[in-house]
Formats: C-alpha cells, sequence, structure tokens
C-alpha cells in the first residue's frame, strides 16, 4: 500500500512537471509580495533569478528606466569584464557569467541620467561556478555616487537579520563621510545609519521576518526565506541630484525556530551512551589490550 | 633539523594535522573570506559549508546537493540534460579527484578535521589509562560487522534520499540527510564559537530528528574516542568515496610478503580502524578500503622495507628495524603511553 502511494505520488510530480507552461522561476517562492515595498530603485531577478545559478539570470531594473545594464565581472578580458545588457521588452535582462565555467559574483548597475538627475541602482548576481574572488571587482569606482558591500556573503552564506555588515559609500572613487544611507525592506523596515570618516557605514539587518513569511522559502528552491532590501543614498554636488542604491538581500536569524538546549540535550545523551565503552575490559588474546 | 623536530612519522603527521586542522577551521583569517571558499572549491573535501565565514565545501555536499537539485530536478524538468546534470556532477567528482591524485586517502589520515579531533581525543583517552576498545572477537565484535555502515550511508544519505528528494518523493528536508547528521559539521563550527549547528530546528520534524540525531552522534563519538580508536572514520561515508577511487591514486599502501608475517600482527595492532588484513595479506589485498593511509602500520612493521607509504614509484616512507625500536620506546602500537597517574599527596 504504501509503495502504491509512492509511486503515485511520484508520478503525479512527473505529471505535474510535464503539464506545467514553465518551471516557476526559483526567485518567485522567495519573493512573493509586490514591489511597492520601495521606492527607490532596484535590480530585481525575474525568470531563473535564483542565487548560485550557473548559466544566467534575469534581471531587471524597477524604479527607474534603463535601456541596458552595465555589468562588471572580476574574471575574463577587457572585454568580457565590462559588458553592456540590453533591457529586454519584458523589462529584464539576461546576465551571464563572462564564461560557462567562470562564476562568482558580477556586479550589475542600471543608470538613468538626465541634466539634473543621475540615478543609479545596483546589484550583484551569483553564479556558483568558481571564479576570481570580488575584492577587486568591489574596489574599483564606476560611477559617481556608489554604495559597496565591505564584504559580500558567500555561497552558502546569507546577509541576515540582526547582523551588522559594513558598506562603503563613495563619490567620485572617495569615501563619502557623514553620509547618510536609508535602508529599507521587503518586511517593511525603515532604517538610517551614517557614514563615518572612511565612508564606511555600519548597518544592522532589522530582525522582521514574521513567523509566517518564514515559511515561504521552503518551497521550490529549498533555501531559507529570503526577503529584498535596498540600501540608498543621495546627495547633490554640482548642480546635479545624485540617487544611488545598492539592493540584495537577506535571510532570518540562524538562531529563529532553533533550540540549543534541545541540541545539547541530544549530545549529552550521545555522550551517556558511550559511556560503557570507558569500562576496563580483560586483555584479549591478540596482546592488543595491555591494562587489565 | 627537521629530523629533530620531526623524529618519527607520527610527530609529522600530527603536525600536519594541526595545521590542516587549523586551515580548515580558521583558514580565512590566513587566506582570506573569498578565498577560503575558492580554495575549498578546488579542493573540495576542504571543511564545511556550515561554517560560513571560515572554509566551506566537503565532498559530500555537492554530491547531495547535486543529486537534490540537479539530477533529481533534472530528471523532473527533462531538459537542459548537459548542462544540468553532466557538467556539474562531473565537475564535482572532477575536481574532487583533482586533489584526489595529490595525497589519496591521506586525507582522511593526514588532513580530514573530525580525523584529527578523535586522534587528539583518543591521546586524551590514552594519557589518562582509559582501556583500548578495539573491533576484534572477544571485545566489540569482528570489524567486519561495521564496514558496510559506511556504504550504507554513503548509498542512502549521500545518493538516494537526496535523489528522492530532487524527485519530489521525499520530503524537502532530507536534501542532504548526511550534513545534518555530519559531526564534523559540528565540530569545525563548534570550534570557531559558532553554536547554530548544534541548535536543533524546531519547526520541521524531519530536519529535527536529523538534527538529534547528528548531536547524539557528535556526543558519542566524542566519550568513544577516549577508548575506540577512530570511532567514526569506521563509518564515515567519505571514507567509503574515497576507497572508490583509492586504486586510482598514486598514494598509496604496499606491503611485500614476508614470513614474519604470519606470526607477527604488530602491524594490525598499530592500525586504529583494526584491520586486520594489513598483517594476514600483501599485495592489494593489505591496501584495505578501511585504510586513512596514516602509515602507523609502516611506522610499527619490525622488519625492513615490508609496508611503504609510496607516491607512484617513489618511496615517501618505509618500515624499519632500528625505526621500529624508537617508534616502540614511546608508544605502544595500540596508543598506549605512560599514563598520567593522579595520588594523594604523602604527609609527613
Amino acid at each position: 500500500m504504501k509503495t502504491a502511494l509512492l509511486t503515485l505520488a511520484a508520478l503525479a510530480a512527473f505529471e505535474a512537471a510535464a503539464q506545467a507552461p514553465a518551471a516557476p522561476p526559483a526567485a518567485a517562492g522567495r519573493y512573493a509580495k509586490s514591489q511597492d515595498w520601495t521606492a527607490y530603485p532596484l535590480l530585481l531577478p525575474a525568470l531563473g533569478g535564483g542565487r548560485g545559478e550557473r548559466l544566467a539570470v534575469r534581471l531587471g531594473p524597477r524604479n527607474l528606466h534603463a535601456a541596458a545594464l552595465d555589468v562588471f565581472a572580476a574574471d575574463g578580458s577587457p572585454e568580457q569584464r565590462h559588458r553592456q545588457v540590453p533591457v529586454g521588452e519584458d523589462g529584464n535582462a539576461a546576465v551571464a557569467p563572462v564564461a560557462p565555467a567562470k562564476g562568482n559574483y558580477t556586479w550589475v548597475v542600471a543608470r538613468e541620467e538626465d541634466a539634473t538627475h543621475v540615478t543609479v541602482a545596483s546589484t550583484v548576481a551569483y553564479f556558483s561556478n568558481p571564479g576570481k574572488a570580488p575584492t577587486a571587482l568591489l574596489r574599483e569606482p564606476r560611477h559617481e555616487l556608489e554604495i559597496v558591500p565591505e564584504r559580500l556573503p558567500r555561497e552558502h552564506a546569507n546577509y541576515r537579520e540582526s547582523e551588522k555588515w559594513g558598506f562603503l559609500v563613495r563619490f567620485n572613487g572617495a569615501p563619502l563621510a557623514n553620509q547618510v544611507l536609508k535602508l529599507d525592506t521587503d518586511n517593511g523596515s525603515r532604517g538610517r545609519f551614517l557614514t563615518d570618516a572612511e565612508g564606511r557605514a555600519v548597518v544592522l539587518f532589522p530582525r522582521d521576518f514574521r513567523p509566517a513569511a518564514e515559511s515561504r522559502g521552503h518551497g521550490h528552491d529549498h533555501g531559507p526565506p529570503r526577503a529584498r532590501f535596498v540600501l540608498a543614498a543621495e546627495l547633490d554636488a554640482a548642480d546635479k541630484h545624485y540617487l544611488t542604491a545598492f539592493n540584495y538581500s537577506y535571510a532570518p536569524d540562524a538562531d529563529r525556530d532553533r533550540s540549543l538546549a534541545w541540541g545539547a540535550f541530544f549530545g549529552v545523551l550521545g555522550m551517556a551512551g558511550a559511556l560503557p565503552l570507558l569500562r576496563r575490559r580483560k586483555p584479549f588474546k591478540d596482546g592488543g589490550q595491555i591494562d587489565a | 633539523m627537521l629530523k629533530a623536530l620531526f623524529p618519527t612519522l607520527a610527530r609529522f603527521r600530527l603536525a600536519v594535522q594541526l595545521i590542516m586542522l587549523a586551515l580548515t577551521v580558521y583558514g580565512s583569517v590566513v587566506v582570506g573570506h573569498y578565498a577560503a571558499e575558492k580554495i575549498s572549491g578546488a579542493l573540495p573535501a576542504l571543511s564545511c559549508a556550515y561554517d560560513m565565514q571560515n572554509s566551506a565545501y566537503c565532498v559530500l555536499i555537492p554530491t547531495q546537493h547535486q543529486f537534490h537539485h540537479r539530477i533529481g530536478e533534472g530528471i523532473v524538468r527533462a531538459q537542459q540534460v548537459t548542462f544540468q546534470i553532466v557538467i556539474p556532477f562531473l565537475m564535482t567528482v572532477l575536481s574532487f579527484f583533482a586533489f584526489f591524485v595529490v595525497i589519496g586517502k591521506a586525507f582522511c589520515g593526514w588532513v580530514c578535521p573530525l580525523g584529527t579531533i578523535q586522534e587528539l581525543v583518543a591521546r586524551i583517552g590514552r594519557r589518562f589509562g582509559f582501556g583500548l576498545r578495539r573491533f576484534v572477537p572477544g571485545d566489540l565484535g569482528a570489524v567486519g560487522r561495521v564496514r558496510p555502515v559506511k556504504w550504507l550511508l554513503l548509498l542512502a544519505l549521500v545518493f538516494l534520499l537526496p535523489l528522492l528528494a530532487g524527485l519530489g518523493v521525499a520530503s524537502h528536508s532530507l536534501g542532504n540527510p548526511y550534513c545534518d547528521i555530519c559531526p564534523s559539521r559540528l565540530a569545525t563550527t563548534l570550534l570557531t564559537g559558532n553554536t547554530e549547528q548544534l541548535a536543533l530546528r524546531t519547526n520541521d520534524g524531519i530536519a529535527f530528528a536529523l538534527g538529534a540525531i547528528g548531536d547524539a552522534l557528535f556526543g558519542f563519538l566524542l566519550v568513544a574516542a577516549l577508548a575506540v580508536r577512530q570511532p567514526f572514520c569506521r563509518i564515515c561515508p567519505l571514507l567509503a568515496w574515497n576507497s572508490l577511487f583509492q586504486r586510482l591514486s598514486p598514494l598509496r599502501l604496499v606491503k611485500t610478503p614476508h614470513e614474519a608475517c604470519a606470526k607477527c600482527g604488530v602491524c594490525s595492532q598499530a592500525c586504529p580502524l583494526d584491520i586486520a588484513e594489513i598483517a594476514q595479506a600483501h599485495g592489494r589485498k593489505a591496501f584495505h578500503e578501511d585504510c586513512t593511509l596514516c602509515g602507523r602500520c609502516a611506522e610499527y612493521c619490525p622488519q625492513d622495507g615490508v609496508i611503504q607509504l609510496k607516491w607512484g614509484p617513489w618511496a615517501l616512507f618505509a618500515s624499519g628495524r632500528e625505526y621500529y625500536k624508537r617508534r616502540v620506546k614511546a608508544e605502544l602500537p595500540d596508543g598506549s603511553v605512560k599514563p598520567v597517574r593522579f595520588a594523594a599527596r604523602e604527609h609527613a
């Protein structure tokens, strides 16, 4: 009976996959909310936009108009390291690694400019194949006003609520001191941070995941649930208004729905289970035991 | 100079183990945040992805993930077969093999952080006089009864359950079940002061159960290692995985037949995994699937050149009578040393 049920379940899974017009985007399950959580410029994933893709991710500018995205890779020839990818009719652009076997982080920017305003949205796309570390990629200035993470979370890690992470704010490549950095999150939090003399702001990710939202991530892509955040800075200089944003995702605090007490209990239980092994034994014949 | 620092192979191996333990647990301090992951990607049996700041990637993690995310889901979607299945899986296996060619199964005996921790605990056990327990008839039973467990764990927890989770037949909480019970995950994260992995998930019954098994297993082996040498290595699926490729690596154990072997058996007493075959057999059979290439059998063989650690045609270490005499003065073949005794101070 159980076997038959399992077989039926497997067949149903295959059937559902066969009838589906297209596989749902990996990001759709995580980012089920509407886009109205912030007015700042964003670059958001569309179809196949989950983190850790190998082939390509589709990113679209939101809250600004851009005909193309600038894609900066950490590796490859000079032509490969900076590419422009046109935004298609669906409002998204396909961002791929510089070569099929090269991955790691890629910096992506959308820019809108007129006589009085420069608006920049930036994010990173991660491709799970090995590639050059993004240290130099993050150091190079590319726009007038920039928000750059000091350090990006690695493949299996995330920015997480209750954690503090450093971000650098630069203007024309130089650190911008006393600059206000504003934070909006998908979960509705708002924050405000100030850069120090080195242009560094320490951003505390708010503890704002709700229990209902936490179960969202256990769907198609199996990862922890995530919410988006955007950091934005505004500056008036040389008769222009600069607005720059960096958006990415963050995850719940690792301590949520975890019990250290239960973990310690089972650890001690295991230790107790091994105690009989510590009883002394009489020597056995091949002479391996030396104490009687 | 080197001879004074490392008078025995065991001392040299301990130094390598301690350096590798530091590298695998605190590697990012040395090589940098991103480079630690890159090195781990190139040497995929380095350390644990659950330690998010230091090193990452044990070959078992991408293997489970590929069965779960790539192969299982790839079969369901039945598209992009080459990119979804073949290339990622081959990359994992090939990058593992590139590493494996250099040191072969010596990963287990010289690099593995959990192996090192178990050996350090065993040293404490020997120093404090805990009686050694062995997998031999008359004590813990024949070692052959334990050997299949590592294969079952490899098949069930690394291959089958992740695949079934990817196919949608099993719960996604079973996507990486081996990692959920892996004691090395707990050891390496606890060594960085991170208790996150010890804490159990309370909102998912399967995750709670797997975590409870992992924590209990970790507690068990910490105490068991005081009396039983390398308790977890005996059932470790990575040892099974390594043994799949052990004939392909140039680094190997070589034993030539000798008439004294029939009556001696010291090498099998020295073996931390109780491999009786090292005393009874020679040639390919002496390089057993459980061998971690720790070299203790070669150290404790009293016959010149009978047991050797070789890389290709080069002998890295060969047994010898004079070396054996020096070695047993410091430590008996089963690892026993002069124990620490506590006694009440005599008052005048």
